[in-house]
C-alpha cells in the first residue's frame, strides 16, 4: 500500500543477504528482535482480549469465568445483527468488484497515457487517501441530500466505491510501474490488437496486484464505520454502524462476538488471496504486490 | 487511433467516477459552508460568511490545535514503532517475511470500534492492565488509563500504525542490497550506514506512512469519543456533532473546509514530493 | 509548463481553488434552497386505522426493545419487523427529513411535538387500539398531542444521579452533588445538550427551560466548572458506572436498574433525584407520513401497549413502561430502591419536561453546549 513508484531497481542482492565479512550488529539484532516482539505484543493484546472475551460465560468486560458460546449464538439468533452482517458483505464484495474494476484501468491510465489530463487525475486520485473520513461521508452525505436521492444500500455502496478507487490504484500503479510493455509489443507484432493485448497480456500479468488490491478493498469497505455512518438509510445497517449505536448506549459481549467474526471473514478473504495466486501456479504471491515489492 | 488516444481512454470511468462523485460533494461541502439553518432546522444555501468567522472563533482554534498535536504525536508514535519492526521484518524475517507482514495486518481486520472498545476493557479503572497491576502488587487503586489524551493518541497509534509499516516496509523491500554493503565499506559503524544508506533511501516511504497517518488522524473522532475525556475534544468530534447533533450542518460544513484547508497545505507538500518521484524516469515509465 | 509536466503550479491550483470558491459562494447568493428535498405529504388527512398492510420497519434506540417482542408479533400476525438504530434524536430527524421511510419512529415529547408541526406525522385515533385504557393518564391530552392522536407513550425516565454508596458519602440529593469532592476525576455529565444545560439552569435556580442569555451564560460556567469534576461527557452510562470508571454519574433511572443486574455487588449502587428539579422524559411511538405500512404500525403500537408484553418489555430494558402491566412490572424491580420508581400521576404539573419550541432558543442552546465542549 504505497503511494510511492519504486525508486531504484535492484540490480542483484536483496536487502536480505547477510555478509560475510562483518559479524557485528547487523547480524544479530537482539534489540530489534525484542522490540519487534513488543510491537507484536501491543497490537495482539487487544486482538486476545477480543476473541478471548467473546468466548466469556458472564457479560462481563472485566473478568473471563469460563468458556461459553452463548455470544455467538445469541448473535447468530439476533435477525437484525444477521442481517448487518450480510449487508456488511454484501456491500464488501460489491465495493470490491466495482472499484478494483475502475481503479485498474485508473492506474493503466495514469501509467500509460501521457495526456495533459494526467496530472490532474493523479492529484484527484491522491487526494481521498489523505482525506479524513468524516470529511468524504459529510459530503456523500450532502450530495445525495441534494440530488434527493434516498439513502439506502446503494447510497452506501457507491460511497465506499468512491473511496476505495484510490486504493486500488495505488496498489495497481506499484506493480504496473515496474513491468515494461515489451511482451505487450511482441504481442502485437505478432498481430494482436491493443486491446487484445491488454487482455491477454497486460492484465494476466497484472492479476496478483489486481487481486491483492481487491481484498485490500474488501477489508476496508466491510470494516469501514465512518463513511457507512453518514450514508446509511432505512436499509438495514452494516456491522459497524450498529455496533456503534450499541457502544454508545451500553455494550454486550456480543460485539467481541460479532468483532472476532468479523475477523475471521477478512482474514479468510486475505487468505485465499495469499493462497490463490499460488494455486493458479503464478510465482508472486499477493502479499508481496501488496506491499509494493514486485515480483520477478 | 494513437496510442495516446487508446491509454487515455482508460483514465474516463475513474477520472469520471472521482470528479462527479468525490470532487463535487467536496464542492457541495465548500457550497453550504456559506449557508445557514432556518425556522425548522434545515440547510439552506446562502452567502453568509458567519460560519467562518464562527469557525475561526478562537474557542476553536484549541480544538484544531489539538487534533494537529494528536496526529502529529500519533505520526510520531508510528514512526517509532513502525520502522524498527519494519526493518525487522524487511532485514531479517528471511523465508517467513511474508508470514510476518501477513500477522502484522491481523488486528486491523478486526473492525475499528471492537478494537478501540477492546482498549477501554483494558485499560480501564477495573479493567485487566489494572487488575493485573493490582495482583501483582504494584498499585493499590487503579490507574487512569482511559478518558485522558495519552489513551486517545494510543487509541489513535492503534489504528493507524498500519498505515505506516506497510509503506516503510516497502521501500526497504525495494532497497538495493548492494547499497548497504557498499555502505558497510564507506561507513564501517551500522548506525552510520543506517543515517547515511537506509534512512534516505527510505524517505519515500516514511514520507508515505507519515502523510497516510496524519492526515486521516487529525479528523478521527470515534478514539476522542470512547477513550477520551472533557479536554481531548477534537475537531472531528465538533465536525460530528454539528452534522448529527446540533443539526448545524452548515457550520459543519465551514469548519469541515477550514480543517481541509489546513490539511491541504501539508498535502500539496506531499503530492509534489511524490510527483517529483515520479518523474524519475528509469522508474517510473510514466506520470 | 510542458504538458507533461506533473506538477500543478502551487499558483494555479490556488487560482483555481479560489474561483470555485468565490463561484460558489457567488451561487449562493442566488440561493435559498434548502439542502433537503420536500417530502410529498399524502393527500388525505383520515385517521389510519390498525390492520396488516406489510412488513414494518423500527427506527428507534438502540437495545431499547426486547427482541421477543417483534418476534412475537412476527410470529402472531405473519409480518417482518425489522429495527435499525439512531443514537441521537437530531439524526433520527434528519435522516426522517430526508426521506427516510420508518414505520415507528421514537421521538421524545418535545421532538413528536416538533415533528407534528411540520405534518410529518400520521394521524390516528388512540381510541382505536385495543388496549389503549391501561395508558396513564399522565399522557391524556400532553401539551405535546392533546388530541392523543399522533403518539402513543413508550417510557419514561426521569433524570438524576447515581452514584457509588461505597465511595461517595455526603449526598444531599441536590444537583450541586455533581461535585462532589469523593467524586473528583472521575465523574461524569450526559452527553446529550438538554440534559447538561437543563441540570445547571436547575442548580442556579432557572426556569428548566430557559432561554435567557443573561442566565445560560451563568450555565454555561456552571457547566465549566463542573468540567473540571468531571472525567467525561457521555451517555455511556451503564458502561462507565458498571466499569467502575465513573462514581458519579448524572443517568438516567432505566440505567441504574441495568447496572444493578450486571453487576456482582447491586447494592453499592445508589440513585437519587435531586430537589431543585427532576427532569421528566418520555419516550413516544409515532408514524412517520412516509410509513410504508401505516396501519401494521398502529397495530405493533397496540401489541407492545399490551400488558403482558409492557411487562415482558420492562424487564428486558429496564425502563417503566406507563400503561398497565409496564407500571407493575417496574414497581416490583425497583421496590427496593423507591427513588428510582417514578409516580407520574403524582409529578403532575411538578415534573418538569424539556421544551424548545422556539428554534432560536434551540440554536442558542446548541451554541452553547458546543462552547462548553470545546472549551
Amino acid at each position: 500500500m504505497t503511494g510511492v513508484p519504486p525508486t531504484a531497481v535492484g540490480t542483484g542482492r536483496r536487502f536480505g543477504r547477510r555478509s560475510r565479512t562483518r559479524e557485528d550488529a547487523f547480524d544479530r539484532p537482539r534489540f530489534l528482535k525484542l522490540y519487534s516482539g513488543l510491537v507484536y505484543l501491543y497490537l495482539f493484546i487487544p486482538i486476545a482480549v477480543v476473541v478471548l472475551f467473546s468466548f466469556n460465560s458472564v457479560k462481563s468486560l472485566q473478568s473471563f469465568q469460563g468458556f461459553s458460546t452463548q455470544w455467538y449464538s445469541d448473535f447468530l439468533n439476533d435477525p437484525t445483527l444477521r442481517e448487518s452482517l450480510f449487508v456488511s458483505l454484501r456491500i464488501a464484495v460489491i465495493t470490491m468488484v466495482i472499484a478494483t474494476i475502475i481503479g485498474t484501468a485508473l492506474a493503466i491510465g495514469l501509467v500509460r497515457a501521457r495526456t495533459r489530463w494526467s496530472p490532474a487525475a493523479n492529484i484527484l486520485m491522491l487526494i481521498p487517501l489523505v482525506t479524513p473520513e468524516i470529511v468524504a461521508g459529510v459530503s456523500a452525505l450532502l450530495i445525495f441530500s441534494q440530488l434527493g436521492i434516498q439513502l439506502s444500500f446503494w447510497t452506501i455502496v457507491i460511497a465506499h466505491i468512491t473511496f476505495s478507487i484510490s486504493y486500488v490504484t495505488v496498489v495497481v500503479r506499484g506493480r504496473l510501474a515496474s513491468m515494461g510493455d515489451e511482451v505487450e509489443q511482441a504481442a502485437m507484432d505478432l498481430g494482436a490488437t491493443r486491446f487484445q493485448a491488454v487482455r491477454l497480456v497486460l492484465l494476466p500479468e497484472l492479476w496478483p496486484a489486481i487481486v491483492a488490491a481487491g481484498l485490500l478493498t474488501f477489508a476496508l469497505s466491510f470494516d469501514d464505520f465512518v463513511l457507512s455512518f453518514f450514508t446509511t438509510g432505512e436499509d438495514a445497517q452494516p456491522l459497524p454502524v450498529r455496533i456503534w449505536s450499541a457502544i454508545r448506549f451500553g455494550v454486550s459481549p456480543t460485539i467481541n462476538a460479532i468483532g472476532t467474526l468479523m475477523m475471521v471473514v477478512s482474514l479468510t478473504a486475505v487468505v485465499a488471496a495469499v493462497l490463490l495466486p499460488r494455486f493458479f501456479g503464478r510465482k508472486e504471491s499477493g502479499i508481496k504486490v501488496l506491499t509494493g515489492q514486485e515480483g520477478g | 487511433m494513437s496510442d495516446r488516444a487508446f491509454w487515455s481512454r482508460f483514465l474516463l470511468p475513474g477520472g469520471l467516477w472521482l470528479l462527479l462523485l468525490f470532487a463535487v460533494p467536496i464542492c457541495l461541502v465548500l457550497a453550504l459552508s456559506f449557508g445557514y439553518t432556518d425556522d425548522l432546522g434545515r440547510a439552506v444555501y446562502s452567502n453568509t460568511l458567519a460560519n467562518y468567522t464562527d469557525a475561526f472563533d478562537p474557542l476553536y482554534i484549541p480544538v484544531l490545535l489539538r487534533s494537529i498535536g494528536y496526529a502529529l504525536a500519533t505520526a510520531v508514535l508510528c514512526l517509532l514503532l513502525g520502522y524498527p519492526i519494519a526493518y525487522y521484518i524487511a532485514r531479517y524475517g528471511g523465508r517467513r517475511k511474508h508470514l510476518l507482514i501477513a500477522l502484522l495486518v491481523i488486528p486491523f481486520f478486526v473492525n475499528y470500534l471492537v478494537r478501540t472498545y477492546a482498549w477501554v476493557a483494558l485499560l480501564a479503572d477495573e479493567g485487566l492492565l489494572n487488575s493485573a497491576l493490582k495482583d501483582v502488587g504494584l498499585i493499590d487503586t487503579g490507574i487512569q488509563f482511559v478518558n485522558t489524551p495519552y489513551a486517545v493518541i494510543g487509541g489513535l497509534v492503534y489504528g493507524y500504525l498500519v498505515f505506516m509499516i506497510l509503506p516503510i516496509y516497502a521501500s526497504l523491500e525495494r532497497m538495493d542490497g548492494a547499497l548497504i554493503e557498499a555502505g558497510k565499506d564507506l561507513f564501517g559503524k551500522p548506525s552510520r550506514v543506517f543515517l547515511h544508506v537506509t534512512l534516505p533511501q527510505t524517505k519515500q516511504g516514511i514520507l508515505a506512512g507519515c502523510v497516510l497517518v496524519f492526515l486521516p488522524a487529525v479528523g478521527d473522532f470515534v478514539s476522542a469519543q470512547l477513550l477520551g475525556g472533557p479536554d481531548t475534544y477534537m475537531v472531528g468530534n465538533l465536525i460530528q456533532d454539528q452534522f448529527f447533533a446540533a443539526s448545524n450542518w452548515p457550520f459543519g460544513s465551514a469548519l469541515t473546509v477550514v480543517m481541509m484547508l489546513f490539511l491541504s497545505i501539508w498535502m500539496l507538500g506531499y503530492l509534489r514530493s511524490a510527483a517529483r518521484e515520479a518523474r524519475d524516469p528509469v522508474a517510473a515509465g510514466g506520470v | 509548463m510542458s504538458p507533461l509536466d506533473p506538477r500543478l503550479s502551487r499558483r494555479q491550483l490556488f487560482r483555481a481553488g479560489a474561483g470555485g470558491a468565490l463561484g460558489l459562494y457567488g451561487l449562493g447568493a442566488l440561493g435559498g434552497c434548502t439542502v433537503e428535498r420536500p417530502i410529498d405529504k399524502p393527500e388525505s388527512t383520515a385517521p389510519i386505522k390498525p390492520e396488516i398492510d406489510g412488513d414494518i420497519l423500527l427506527y428507534n434506540w438502540a437495545q431499547y426493545m426486547d427482541p421477543a417482542i417483534k418476534q412475537g408479533f412476527s410470529d402472531k400476525y405473519g409480518v417482518e419487523v425489522n429495527e435499525i438504530n439512531f443514537d441521537n434524536l437530531e439524526a433520527m430527524v434528519t435522516k426522517l427529513r430526508a426521506g427516510g421511510q420508518y414505520d415507528i419512529i421514537w421521538p421524545s415529547t418535545e421532538y413528536a411535538y416538533r415533528l407534528h408541526q411540520e405534518g410529518l406525522l400520521h394521524r390516528f385515533d388512540r381510541a382505536s387500539l385495543s388496549n389503549a385504557d391501561g395508558i396513564s393518564s399522565f399522557y391524556d391530552g400532553g401539551w405535546w398531542d392533546p388530541e392523543n392522536e399522533y403518539t402513543v407513550p413508550y417510557a419514561y425516565y426521569t433524570t438524576g444521579i447515581a452514584w457509588r454508596n461505597d465511595i461517595v458519602s455526603g449526598m444531599t440529593g441536590s444537583w450541586n452533588d455533581l461535585t462532589n469532592p469523593d467524586g473528583a476525576g472521575k465523574m461524569f455529565i450526559l452527553d446529550d445538550f438538554q440534559e447538561a444545560i437543563g441540570e445547571a439552569n436547575l442548580i442556579n435556580g432557572w426556569d428548566l427551560n430557559t432561554a435567557d442569555p443573561n442566565e445560560l451564560d451563568v450555565s454555561k460556567q456552571t457547566l465549566l466548572d463542573q468540567k473540571e469534576f468531571a472525567r467525561g461527557i457521555s451517555t455511556n452510562s451503564t458502561q462507565n458506572l458498571v466499569n467502575g470508571t465513573a462514581v458519579i454519574h448524572q443517568a438516567w433511572n432505566g440505567d441504574i436498574v441495568n447496572v444493578r443486574n450486571q453487576v456482582d455487588n447491586p447494592e453499592d449502587f445508589s440513585y437519587e433525584t435531586c430537589k431543585e428539579g427532576v427532569p421528566v422524559g418520555s419516550d413516544l411511538m409515532c408514524i412517520p407520513i412516509t410509513a410504508r405500512s401505516p396501519g401494521t404500525a398502529l397495530k405493533f403500537m397496540d401489541w407492545v401497549i399490551q400488558p403482558d408484553n409492557a411487562a415482558q418489555n420492562v424487564m428486558w430494558n429496564g425502563y417503566p413502561q406507563p400503561v398497565d402491566g409496564g407500571k407493575q412490572a417496574f414497581a416490583s424491580l425497583v421496590k427496593d430502591e423507591p427513588s428510582i420508581d417514578v409516580n407520574l400521576e403524582a409529578l403532575g404539573d411538578g415534573g418538569m419536561e424539556y421544551r424548545l419550541d422556539n428554534p432560536d432558543d434551540r440554536a442558542l442552546w446548541n451554541q452553547v453546549w458546543t462552547e462548553v465542549k470545546a472549551s
